[in-house]
This record gives structure tokens, sequence and C-alpha cells, in this order.
């Protein structure tokens, strides 16, 4: 939900730095004179943070909302809890118990409600928080109910109060290296692109499910270990540790700090176990201090909605330095559209009905390989669902749909990206947040890419490749968010480059571009066919239409009125009289004689 | 004084420029249409009439008096009623109760007064008087254009923004709307007309403008824009390649 | 006594309770596209500041009713401008964690003025109830049941038959629309959740003598109240009420026969059972979420 404030470190000296400072604050933790209560506060705070993290993954990366994240806490929790005391356990032991429970749980949990969304969600997680706290209470044979479990135990060579906050602090300090880089993993790619639009990340390939469902199981996974960490460090748990109060500390330390980094997760979680303790008095009124997290959490939602890293990081991102120039781009590589036996896209008996409504009726017509095809047709005339149909956002009343000889008609969209079929939108859909190569990267990274990416270099440079096609090389490392609207578009083409598609849909590339721009679009268009791509286009702009396509197919009311060469297709009189009105108003019987088809509207 | 007068209209989506300089007016008692494909900013500029769309420059004077920063609400009440792409009747309610609302904006009314309206509107619509208490989501294209025509005569505007009446209707429907929206300029209701079917539209108005990537390209009576190859152009493409010939 | 009918007339009893908050849940829902998650704090605000009247006051019951429902609808009105009104413009997650936010707000401002003991609130009727044909017909479980059904028939008149619910009706279908035509979209939000927490506010307080009334009551009538909309379909009124009628009876008959401790966890699995099986619920197509 808020942008990635800052750029991964990717230089080792970054890495090294870290690696030493996160090492010297440990040393401390181990050898300075902490009283017990520094000792506590230090304690609570650390392995707070490595929960507070696994909401970084989940709500910053991903944007799912997760408000049990305090029963994951305590799953770890009760896990080294009970291990190291009832039943004998080795600490360490005990402590992938309680991740692994987390981790199942939490994708158990996700995938039961991933796929509805938002509000689902939010409501599931909060039953499963009370589900929990009533099992904790009330299951006294195992869980020892409200009395808790004392004398929890610490792993060999830890006991010792200090050292074992040092190894908490290295902990949490590798989990937070893990989280900081995830961004430029694929899957972390994969979680920023659902949390940006889900609808674009499914059509680039990008199985939004499955991201979101591992997201979850992320985020509690390291509630777990957080929890794991906490028993461990305290040697006494209950169950009223872990309510869904605990949870809403858990999310507001994680808003106040900045969701989209780790860096904020660690600034809130620190804030707000000190501040309080600056405030005890707040303490003395039960409540008080509860309530007035529930009025931060509204106010920074309305006023600081990135959170204070968010805040500071974009205004340090100002003095960073600029990346160093890369290398200049190679050239986009695109498999020809070799005259396989199939046609790139073939589509039968395609009908949607909406109640009575047959926005598309029953049409047939084929893409051949290689060359530009348009599908026009008047507005309302069936051209958007038919583009929804075959990218797999609305699931057709009848008939099939093949690309490249393969049928795909019950196939969600990131599958028929892996199939090969790559789309842009009329009303772009890019990853907001996120430079213009890293949206490229996403889409280079759709399933079964021919072009064959091995690691991350070849991927970044099939990325720029792509840019450089579209012509904005110089500008991948900006965030997509301060492009214009023209070049926005261009990095949509780009992002479908990278993928490789068999077939390219092209949704009204011209809308909104200036006179310029579409002349810069229609060679765009040629250069890209020059490269033996297949490209479907759907577009108003007749001007385009006539200089670019090969073929046409035109709809009107959902039907198929004419296909073929396009040449002939645009003299055909019923395509006119779909474009320019029936002959059919009597008052304006004459007039509309006088606009009959004229012979300068035939292709020059 | 002109009922409707834009003067040098600018309106931006973002980045994107929708509408440039539009400037033009409505006399009282008029059909205006304004044309050109899609695209070419002529739903944008109704909605910045009727207040949707906030304008990044400009004026919109109805009536001599501006409309600039009014909301959608209040503009209504002065007399503009806006019919919208998509016809936008309330799938949940009856054809009845939608065309009540239309009411909305005139004060002081009772439910039974609004209902004797809506009844009465009924003799101008004719085709949908039977379906007065079926749900919007049950009526065809044709019958949910009559009644967001209905509704919006339910406003007693003094101005009537039709945005593409036509679209998506079987050429017999077409004729039907058009007679109607005929009927409604002879009881005195001037109306300002978006049409992408250029015949019907010009068929009905006295002047019409041709929008072009969001700038006026031309205006004249119907028979001089006819008469002009580019409204051709305009529609079916070709006026780079008409000029570039030329 | 009848064990089965006993437990029938209890479920219904409060499973009423459920459907008058799941009626709030789904009527701000339709309005406004976003899920309450204060929506039990509204009840549980009312059966304080009832407490707050007819005990510690010692105002007459009918007094003290009137007043936690005018607090309410002030209480409806300052919610949908500091919670709702200031991020209508943005996604839902903002919107539903700044009503999570409210939720502790209001719960943690309760507890900090009134402290965390359970507090009694007495019924309305002297009398216990009445023995009739072997089941025991409590006076309050009856009051619930006669009242939810006069509320439900009032909305269905107000909805169906005024033109003011017309335009809500209206406002929840077609924002755009309705401002086009002149109705004032925003004061019909704000009337939808003045009214919602006034329907909260009544559940509240007449479930108050049944349950005690505690900080915790809120969040767990949401949470049931929430599983009945999702079991009669999401948005949909006539579902939240079969549904909450529905759930009320599970949980009873759960508690009866499998166990007290976990009959909350009964409901959430029911939920999850819905979740997995049929998300769109009993009623209706109409899974609501924004595309």
């Amino acid at each position: 939900m808020a942008p990635r404030a800052s750029a991964v470190p990717h230089r080792l000296g970054g890495t090294l730095a870290y690696a030493a400072f996160a090492l010297l604050a440990a040393v401390l933790a181990g050898a300075l004179p902490l009283s017990g209560y520094a000792l506590n506060i230090l304690m609570q705070a650390t392995t707070y943070a490595v929960s507070v993290i696994g909401l970084t993954v989940v709500l910053g990366l991903c944007g799912q909302i997760n408000l049990a994240q305090a029963a994951f806490f305590g799953i770890g929790a009760y896990a080294v809890g009970l291990g190291t005391t009832a039943w004998g356990l080795d600490f360490w032991l005990c402590l992938g118990l309680g991740l692994g429970a987390a981790l199942v749980l939490g994708g158990a949990l996700g995938a039961s409600t991933l796929r509805l969304g938002g509000h689902y969600l939010a409501m599931v997680t909060i039953s499963f928080q009370q589900i929990l706290t009533l099992v904790l209470v009330n299951w006294i044979p195992v869980t020892r109910g409200p009395d808790g479990v004392p004398g929890i135990l610490r792993p060999a060579g830890l006991a010792d109060g200090q050292r074992y906050l040092a190894f908490c602090i290295l902990a949490l300090a590798a989990v937070a290296y893990a989280v900081w880089r995830m961004p430029d993993t694929r899957l972390g790619r994969a979680m920023r692109a659902v949390r940006d639009n889900e609808l674009a990340a499914g059509v680039v390939g990008v199985d939004v499910y499955r991201t979101k469902i591992l997201a979850f199981a992320i985020g509690a996974l390291l509630a777990g270990l957080g929890g794991g960490l906490f028993a461990g460090g305290f040697a006494y748990i209950s169950p009223d540790q872990f309510t869904f109060a605990e949870s809403v500390v858990f999310l507001t330390m994680a808003l106040l700090g900045g969701v989209g980094s780790p860096a904020g997760a660690v600034i809130g979680t620190a804030l707000l176990i000190l501040l309080p303790e600056w405030l005890r008095f707040m303490k003395e009124i039960p409540g008080l201090y509860l309530a007035l997290y529930g009025l931060a959490v509204i106010l920074i939602i309305i006023f600081m909605p990135v959170g204070i890293w968010g805040f500071v990081g974009a205004r340090l991102a100002r003095f960073r330095k600029a990346a160093p120039a890369p290398d200049r781009a190679g050239d986009l590589v695109l498999a020809r559209a070799a005259p396989g036996p199939h046609p790139a896209l073939e589509v039968v008996g395609l009908a949607k009905h909406f109640g009575g409504l047959k926005a598309v009726d029953a049409i047939d017509f084929a893409v051949a390989r290689g060359g530009v095809h348009a599908l026009i047709g008047p507005n309302g005339s069936g051209k958007t669902t038919t583009l929804n149909l075959l990218s797999g956002l609305y699931v057709p009343t009848a008939g099939r749909i093949r690309i490249d000889g393969r049928d795909v008609t019950g196939l969600p969209p990131h599958a028929r990206a892996a199939v090969g079929l790559g789309r842009t939108f009329q009303n772009i859909r890019l990853f907001r947040s996120m430079t213009a190569l890293d949206n490229v990267i996403v889409g280079a990274e759709r399933p079964d890419n021919p072009a064959g990416l091995a690691d991350a270099g070849a991927l970044e440079a099939r990325a720029r490749a792509a840019l450089a096609f579209v012509g904005l090389e110089d500008r991948a490392d900006e965030p997509v968010a301060s492009f214009s609207y023209g070049h926005q578009r261009l990095v949509e083409i780009a992002r479908a480059l990278a993928g490789n598609p068999v077939l390219l849909l092209l949704d009204e590339p011209a809308a909104g571009l200036n006179a310029s721009e579409k002349v810069a679009l229609t060679a765009l268009l040629r250069r890209m066919t020059a490269k033996g791509l297949t490209i479907l286009i759907i577009d108003h702009d007749m001007t385009l239409v006539r200089d670019v396509a090969d073929r046409i197919t035109v709809l009107n009311f959902g039907r198929r009125i004419a296909d073929g060469d396009a040449a002939a297709v645009l003299r055909e009189p019923d395509v006119i009289a779909a474009y320019l009105g029936e002959d059919a108003g009597q008052g304006g019987a004459g007039r509309a004689e006088a606009a009959s088809p004229r012979p300068d509207l035939a292709p020059v | 004084m002109a009922l409707l007068e834009l003067r040098d209209l600018s309106v931006s989506y973002g980045e994107v420029r929708a509408v440039e300089g539009l400037s033009l007016t409505v006399e009282p008692g008029e059909v205006v249409t304004l044309l050109g494909s899609n695209g070419a900013g002529k739903s944008t500029t109704l909605k910045a009439i009727s207040g949707l769309v906030r304008p990044r420059a400009g004026q919109i004077l109805f009536e001599g008096r501006s409309l600039m920063g009014c909301r959608p609400e209040e503009i209504v009440r002065r007399g503009v009623a806006h019919v919208p792409e998509g016809r936008r009747v309330f799938p949940g309610l009856t054809a009845r109760e939608n065309i009540m609302l239309g009411a909305s904006n005139r004060s002081g009314l009772s439910k039974r007064q609004i209902r004797a309206e809506a009844d009465a509107m009924f003799e101008l619509f004719p085709d949908i008087a039977r379906f007065g208490d079926a749900l919007g989501w049950t009526l065809s294209g044709g019958q949910l254009q009559m009644v967001a025509l209905a509704r919006g005569l339910m406003a007693k505007p003094r101005l009537l923004l039709l945005d593409e009446p036509s679209l998506g209707l079987a050429p017999v429907i077409v004729q039907a709307v058009f007679r109607i929206i005929a009927e409604v300029r002879r009881r005195g209701t001037t109306v300002f007309l978006i049409e992408q079917n250029a015949r019907m539209g010009l068929s009905v108005a006295d002047r019409g403008y041709v929008l072009e990537s969001g700038r006026l390209a031309l205006s004249g009576t119907p028979e001089a824009l006819w008469a002009n190859d580019d409204i051709s152009a305009a529609y079916l493409g070709g006026s780079r390649a008409v000029s570039a010939a030329g | 006594m009848d064990l089965v009918p006993q437990l029938l007339f209890t479920g219904i009893g409060i499973g009423a309770v459920y459907a008058l908050v799941a009626l709030g849940f789904v009527l701000i829902f339709r309005a406004t596209n976003v899920v309450n998650f204060a929506q039990g704090e509204f009840s549980m605000v009312a059966a304080f500041l009832m407490v707050v009247f007819a005990v510690d006051l010692g105002w007459p019951y009918w007094l003290s009713f009137l007043a936690a429902l005018g607090g309410m609808a002030v209480l409806g009105a300052l919610f949908n401008l500091g919670v709702y009104y200031p991020l209508r413009h943005r996604s839902y997650l903002p919107v539903i964690i700044s009503t999570i936010g409210a939720s502790i707000l209001l719960a943690n401002t309760t507890l900090a003025l009134y402290g965390p003991q359970p507090q009694v609130l007495p019924g309305w009727f002297e009398t216990q109830g009445i023995l009739a044909g072997g089941v025991f017909f409590d006076s309050q479980y009856l009051l619930i049941i006669g009242v939810t059904a006069v509320l439900v028939a009032f909305q269905y008149w107000f909805f169906e038959h005024t033109l003011v619910g017309k335009k809500l009706q209206a406002t929840s279908q077609d924002k755009e629309m309705a401002s086009l035509l002149g109705i004032p979209v925003a004061g019909m939000i704000m009337l939808t959740f003045v009214y919602s927490a006034v329907l909260g506010g009544i559940a509240g307080i007449l479930v108050a003598p049944v349950l005690f009334v505690s900080i915790g009551m809120g969040s767990t009538i949401a949470l049931k109240a929430f599983a009945a909309t999702i079991i009669g379909g999401f948005g949909d009124v006539t579902g939240a009420i079969v549904g909450g009628l529905a759930l009320g009876v599970i949980e009873t008959f759960g508690a009866a026969y499998i166990s007290v401790p976990y009959k909350d966890a009964l409901g959430f699995l029911v939920l999850v059972v819905f979740l997995v099986v049929r998300p769109q619920g009993l009623f209706g197509e109409r899974v609501a979420e924004k595309a």
C-alpha cells in the first residue's frame, strides 16, 4: 500500500556495513551492563519487531491484511513454552515446531479466504485470533489455561539474558535483511505486483492466489519466530499476551513506522514500546493507552499513510546518488512467429451473455501468425467483452479460445500468459509504486518465457532491452508513476514484449495519445511486426487501424459483421453504416443521402 | 444571451488532456450536437458541464452565470439535466422509481405529485408504459434509454445533456429515441446532444460541432458539415492520409 | 421442559440480535462498499450509555432508551465524519484499517471511562417470562424478537415505500448518477451511518440484559453478525436476517450439545465452511467485492 521507500543495498559494501552494525549492536547488548528493566524492554522490542516485519511482508509488500499476527506470535511462543517445559524438548526443535505450525496455519487460513479479498480476510483473521484466544484459555490440560506457562527454558549456551538478547538482535538483523532484499526477488516482485494491480499481475503471468498465500504464510512464519524468541526471552507466557488487542498493537507499529519497509517496522516497534514506558502514567488508567493506539491508527491512515520511514525515506531518496548508468542495452530478441500449424489465436463460437444481454454473440475469427489484426466496431459492439474473454477475466457463456493451438478456454489469466498471451490495457495498468525496470522484469518473468532467462542478470538485461526497444532505456530506474501518460503506455508495451508473447493484445493503445505520440505508436507497431510479432489491436482510431492493420474483424451488436483483408473490409457498406450511422432517420433522409460513402474514404 | 456558453474549456485527467480550449454556445430552444470519434473528448465536455469533472481552465456559463466549482447536485437544481452514456438506470429500482427520482432536484413536491408526473411521462414514452414496475436490470437497451430520458425530463431541465443516446441500439430503436428528442425540443427544452451516430445526430440538430483529439475541428449547420469531407475523416480515419495526399 | 423447542426459542432470540447488527453492516456496506469493523462497538457503546442513564442516573427506562439512541445517532454522524469521510476516495484497505482503529478507540475509551468490571443492565420488564407448552418464554427474548420483527418491517416500509428510501437505494447503487439527479449523496451516506449506529445501538441495548454489559461484547457480536452476513449472502438484507437467525440457533444448539466455551468457535467454523463451499452465501450471487 505504501511505495517502497528506498533501494536495496546492492553493493557489497553496504551489506558488509549492515552486518558489522548488527554485530556491533549484538556485542553491545551482550557486553554493556544492562538493568533488568532495560533488558526486558529491549527483549520485547527485538522480538516484537520480528513479528512486525511479518506484517511488512503481508501488508506492506503484498497489500493483504492480517489481524491475527498476535495469534501466530502466540503459536510460536506456546510451541517454545510448552515444548521446553511440559514436553521436555530441545529449544531449537520447539522453535522449529512453532515456525512450522505458524507457517501451515497461516497458509491454510490464507488459502481459505484469499480468493475473496480484503473484507473477508480481515474478518476471518479476527475470528481466527479470537478462536486461538479461546483455545489458549479453555484447553487447560494442554495449554494450562489462563495461568500461563512458567519456567520456559533458553537454549544451551544462551541461558544468560544478555547473551540471549544478543542472539535475538542477530536474528532480527537477519530477518530484516532478508525482507529488505525481498522486493527484488521474483516472489517479492510478484507480491508488489499483486499489491499494486491484481488484475494486471494475473495477466502478466503472476499466480495471484499463490502469491498471496505465500505472503500470508511468510508473515505468519515471522510472527511465529518472534513469538518463539519472546517466550525464551521472558520465560513466562500467558494467553492475554496474544489477544486481538496485541494484533492491533502490531498493526499500529507497522503503520506508524511505515509498512513498506522493515526499517519502518523496527522504528514503529521501538517507538511504541518506548513511548508508553516514558508515558507510564497512562497505564494506570486501563484502556487509555489502547484508545490512543486506536486513535493513532485512524490519524496515521488519514494523514501519514506511508508512515515515518516512508516519509523520511522519500526525502532521503532525493539526496541519494543516481545509480550508475547501465551498459548499453542489448537488442530485444523476439521469438519469430514461425508459420506453425496453428494460427496464433482461434476463436470459435465465442459468446458472453450478461442476463438477457448478449454482449458477445457467437463470434468466430482467427488471427494468423505475424502481422497486425484489428478488432474494431462502434462503441458497445462487444469488443471489450471479447478482449476480457480472451485474457481470462470473464468466463465465456459458450465457445472455445485456442492460443497457438492450445485450448485456453478454462484457464485463469496467469496460465494464459504462460501459454503466450500478452496484453496491454486501455486504462493503463502498471505497478505504480515500482520502477519502469521492475515493471518490465515482472513481464519478463512470465512462466515459460521462451527467451529462457536463467539468472537475475539475464532477466534485467532482457527488461532493459525491452525498454530500449520502446525508447525508454534512459529512464529505466525511475518510478513509473512519474512518467507521462504516453510513456506509461510504452512501459506497458515493453512489459508485455519482455515476456515474448505468441500474441500481443493491444487494448486501445492510441487512446489519450496526442497526434505526434500516435505517429510514434504507429512506427513502434511496425517495428514490432518487423520482429515477427503477432498483434491483435483494438482501437477506435481508424487512422491508426488503416495504417497498421493487415486484416480486420468488425463487430456490431456483439456479432461479427465483417472479417478479412483490411482495405476490403473498410469498403463494405455494412461497416461504413455501422460507423457513420444507419440511414434510418426519416427527417434526416435528405441529409443522409448527401453523406453516402465517398471515394476519398478509400485508403490511400 | 446564450443558454450555455463554454469559453476556452480545458479538462485533463492527470496528464491526459481530454479537452483543450473548447468554446461553443447553445442558444435557447436549439438542439446542438457535438460529434467526434471515441476519445475525442465529447463525454468529458458533458461531465465538465454537469460538475462530474473539474475543468483545468476556462469558463462554463449557464444563463450567464458560472457553473465552475458547483457540485453536480447544485447544477441539476439550476436546470441542467445530464443523461449520461450507458443510461445508468438504477438496476435495483423499478422503471417508475427511476423516473420518479429524476425529480430529486425539485423541492417541495409530494410523493403523490411526483408519481403522477412520472405516470404522465409514460404518455411520451408509450413503449415503456407496460414496464413501469419492472426492475432496471431486467430492461432491454432501448427500454433503458427511454427510462433514462424520462428520468432526465422529470428534472424539468432548461438544458438537457444527452450522451450518446443511440449507443448500442438497433436502428429501429434509434429512430424511436430520436423521434422523442425531436418531441422534447418541440415542447421547448434545449438539447445538447453527443452522438457517435453522426447521421442521426445531425438529423435533429440545428447546429453541430466536431471535436478531434479534444479540440474543436469544425462547426456549422448540418448541411455544411456534411458537405465537408472532414466529418467522414473524423469518424472513419484517414484525415492524416488525406492531408498528406493533398 | 422440552429441550429442543426451548433451545430453538433462545437461539432465535439471540439470532435476532445478530440479525440487527448484520443489517447495520449490510446497510453501510451497500452505501459505501466498506465493511464497518466498528459496527459491534455501536452495540457496546449503546449498552453502556443505557447503564449510565438507567442505572447510574436512575432515569426511567424509556427515557434512557431514547437518550441512548440519540447518543448513538450523534456517534454515527461523528463516525462518518471522522473515520469514513476523509478516506472515501481511497481504496478499501485504508478504510478497513480506519474502522478497526475506531473499534479499538471506542472499546478502550469506554474501558478508560468505565473500568473493566462487567455491568448489569436490568431487563425492560419486571416479569421473568411465561411458561407455555413446556417452553419458558423469557420476556427479554420475547422483546428482542418482537422489536426485531418491527424494525425489519419498518426498514422494509422505509426502503420500499418512501422517497428517501428510494434515494438511499439509488445512492448505494450508483453514487455518481444519484448526484446527477440532485440526490445529496453525502447526506444519504450520513443518514446511513446514523441509522446503522442506531440499529446497532438497539441491538446492544436489547441484548445487554441477557449478557453482561462488557467491553468485549462489541467485537463478539460483530464477528457473529459478520458471519451472519456471509451465511446469508453479502449485501443482501434478507440474507442478513436469515443468516443471523440461523447462526443464533446453531450456536445455541452447539452450546447445549457440544461445548459451552467453544460455542463462539462454532460460529467461526460455520463461517469458514461457507467461505470455502459457498462464498456467495445462501441468497444470491452478489459477492460484492470491488474489482
